[in-house]
């Protein structure tokens, strides 16, 4: 993705030249959750109940990496890779163990309220909309939050109808919208302020192939027309392929690649393949093995690989029997 | 691939330039205008403010008959006539209205957001989590406070409750009553926010409303309560938010005590206030929102927790 965006306009503000905002700076980050462990053999829940034993799980272990402003970065990995404690992590919400991050000049968890002002988030299929709200609805007490006034508030939910097509839905209670018609509403929602970055936790997962190209499309466009920040989670490599051209790949909470999406079809490219031309389920099916099929959202036994390289086999030492629900990303 | 190939970094993370503004780290005060949500989500359903409106109604018709039969045989009891008995329990009823919101149902209260994730929106909006909390309960008062006005209201107009003693105890029941709702709000807050601790607060809010209404005279006025449990009582918070200012109402308490109590109100809501600023500080710094699609549960019976 290009770096050098053009300016955003009309409903949407600009931003001053040289300025850092959209740009994302991780260094080292660590986070390391203390989990209650169930210990082996008999009377194992009573003894965990009286004595409950205290185990340190590292989900995200020391990494680093920087995103340029208006660059689109596919986040990917395996279910408990790390990838949704990262974002977290870069959202403010989670607060790191170690390391450094910064998001638009900002520590997000220590400038919750400057950072919020300066991001959006989609997180999966948890929605922010009002259960018993119209979408419209919603949207409006959200811009209020955001200190949206009624008319740029106007304009910007235009702008998203344009392509997202909310109107045809935006005055049915969220409770009643399909998935497909929520995702978009949250999309909007976390649009509403026209932050700099935008974070998307699978946000396409369980939708119909349709929306999913409408999705692709609005992000494309936020990226592309509006000079955002996109850094998306997801297992839809599709997805990937068609929006970002460059992929973070992420497992027992360590990069184990970052780099364009081409490079990535080159190292595991069959021979009879022309460089680049890979599929790219393909590709990671010979990146992460057996593993694989839970960065690409199949359901299959999941088994540790250590395909990945040198990092990832102390990394798959130290996090062989993580808890994958509580990790999952 | 066996390299770990990181993007080149512009020098070793130089840091970038710092956008704060002045208005960066202020509120906004459109924000309030959230507060809305509460009124909107049940007007959207009427079946909630149509049971909202039979439970009153309910309730103050059992409360009247109960109070007018307990009074059938006698004159006075405590102290009290039968009016002033009456009054008492169906103000205790209308007061009880001001918390009348379904949030369950509207999928909106503490325990659903921090089952389902949803917290972390909260997290991510330009108003701290502790004002937007503050902001949603000021909805759900305003919309409980006009039920409660409006049962008042009929109740006053046909003589079923008595107006208050004087218009000075009828100021003071007010300011005490209002006293009462701070202390109310900050008692359910930090109930609210041990769910950063424990998730689900079910237990511990059950516990609180049994003692809440025993030891607010919601149940029953505390002037039938032994003499040292009603000493004991009037230093809790409890007794301030709903027996003293309708004691003041019906006139069971003089306007002249009404400042001693109004002391032990203030002190609490000082102390409460200050346990929530902190308890609202640790909550932030270990709140655990984990993973795409799940969260909490490692599925084996453990939890993470931050370390922090």
């Amino acid at each position: 993705m290009n770096i050098n965006r053009p300016g955003r306009s009309g409903a949407f503000g600009g931003r001053a030249a040289g300025q850092a905002e959209g740009g994302i700076t991780a260094e080292n980050l660590t986070k390391v959750f203390h989990v209650s462990a169930r210990r082996p053999g008999r009377f194992s829940a009573v003894r965990s109940l009286i004595s409950p034993q205290r185990v340190a799980r590292t989900a995200v272990d020391g990494v680093s990496f920087q995103i340029q402003p208006g660059e689109l970065v596919a986040f990917l990995g395996p279910n408990g890779a790390g990838k949704s404690t990262t974002i977290k992590m870069l959202t403010g919400i989670l607060t790191p163990s170690s390391g450094r991050v910064e998001v638009n000049g900002l520590v997000p968890h220590r400038e919750r309220i400057a950072n919020a002002r300066r991001v959006g988030a989609v997180f999966g299929q948890r929605s922010q909309l009002w259960w018993d709200l119209p979408a419209r609805d919603s949207l409006s007490v959200l811009a209020d939050i955001h200190g949206v006034g009624p008319e740029l508030f106007r304009e910007r939910v235009a702008a998203f109808d344009r392509i997202l097509e909310l109107s045809a839905f935006w005055d049915t209670r969220a409770r009643q919208l399909s998935l497909g018609q929520r995702v978009r509403c949250d999309l909007a929602a976390a649009l509403i302020h026209d932050p700099a970055v935008l974070y998307l936790d699978e946000p396409t997962i369980g939708m119909d192939v349709v929306v999913k190209e409408q999705v692709r499309e609005f992000l494309r466009d936020q990226v592309e027309n509006r000079g955002r920040t996109v850094v998306l989670t997801t297992h839809d490599m599709t997805e990937v392929e068609r929006l970002a051209e460059r992929v973070i790949l992420i497992n027992h909470g360590q990069i184990v690649y970052d780099g364009d999406l081409s490079t990535l079809r080159r190292n595991h490219s069959d021979t009879d393949e022309p460089d680049g031309n890979a599929d790219l389920e393909d590709v990671m099916r010979r990146a992460f093995g057996r593993q694989a099929s839970e960065l690409l959202g199949e359901r299959a036994e999941s088994e540790s690989s250590t395909r990945l390289g040198g990092t990832g086999e102390r990394a798959g030492a130290q996090n062989a029997d993580k808890p994958q629900a509580a990790m999952s990303s | 691939m066996s390299e770990v190939a990181l993007n080149p970094m512009t020098g070793s993370g130089a840091p970038q330039a710092p956008l704060r503004t002045l208005a960066d780290g202020r509120q906004s005060r459109r924000a309030w205008r959230a507060a809305r949500v509460t009124v909107l989500s049940e007007f959207y359903e009427w079946g909630r403010v149509a049971s909202t409106l039979g439970m009153l109604v309910i309730r103050a018709a059992l409360t009247y008959w109960l109070w007018q039969a307990l009074y059938a045989t006698t004159k006075s009891s405590a102290g009290l006539d039968s009016r002033q008995a009456t009054t008492y329990a169906l103000l205790g009823v209308f007061y009880v209205a001001f918390r009348a919101v379904n949030r369950w149902a509207a999928r909106d209260n503490m325990v659903q957001h921090m089952l389902e994730g949803t917290i972390a929106y909260w997290f991510l909006r330009p108003v701290s989590p502790r004002r937007f909390y503050c902001i949603k309960a000021c909805g759900d008062l305003g919309y409980g406070a006009c039920w409660g006005a409006i049962a008042y209201i009929v109740c006053l107009t046909t003589g079923v409750i008595a107006p208050p003693v004087s218009a000075r105890a009828g100021l003071a029941a007010l300011a005490c009553m209002a006293l009462g709702l701070v202390t109310l709000y900050y008692l359910r807050l930090l109930i609210d926010l041990a769910c950063f601790w424990t998730v689900v607060n079910n237990q511990l809010v059950i516990m609180y409303e049994i003692v809440q209404n025993v030891l607010a005279g919601a149940l029953v006025p505390l002037w039938f309560f032994p003499a040292w449990f009603a000493a004991f009582d009037r230093l809790l918070p409890f007794q301030g938010t709903l027996n003293v200012p309708l004691s003041l109402y019906i006139g069971r308490t003089p306007v002249n005590q009404f400042a001693g109590a109004l002391e032990v109100q203030a002190l609490w809501i000082a102390i409460l206030a200050v346990l929530s600023t902190l308890v609202w500080r640790r909550a932030s710094a270990r709140v655990t929102v984990l993973g795409g699609s799940d969260d909490h549960d490692d599925g084996r019976g453990s939890r993470t927790r931050d370390p922090r």
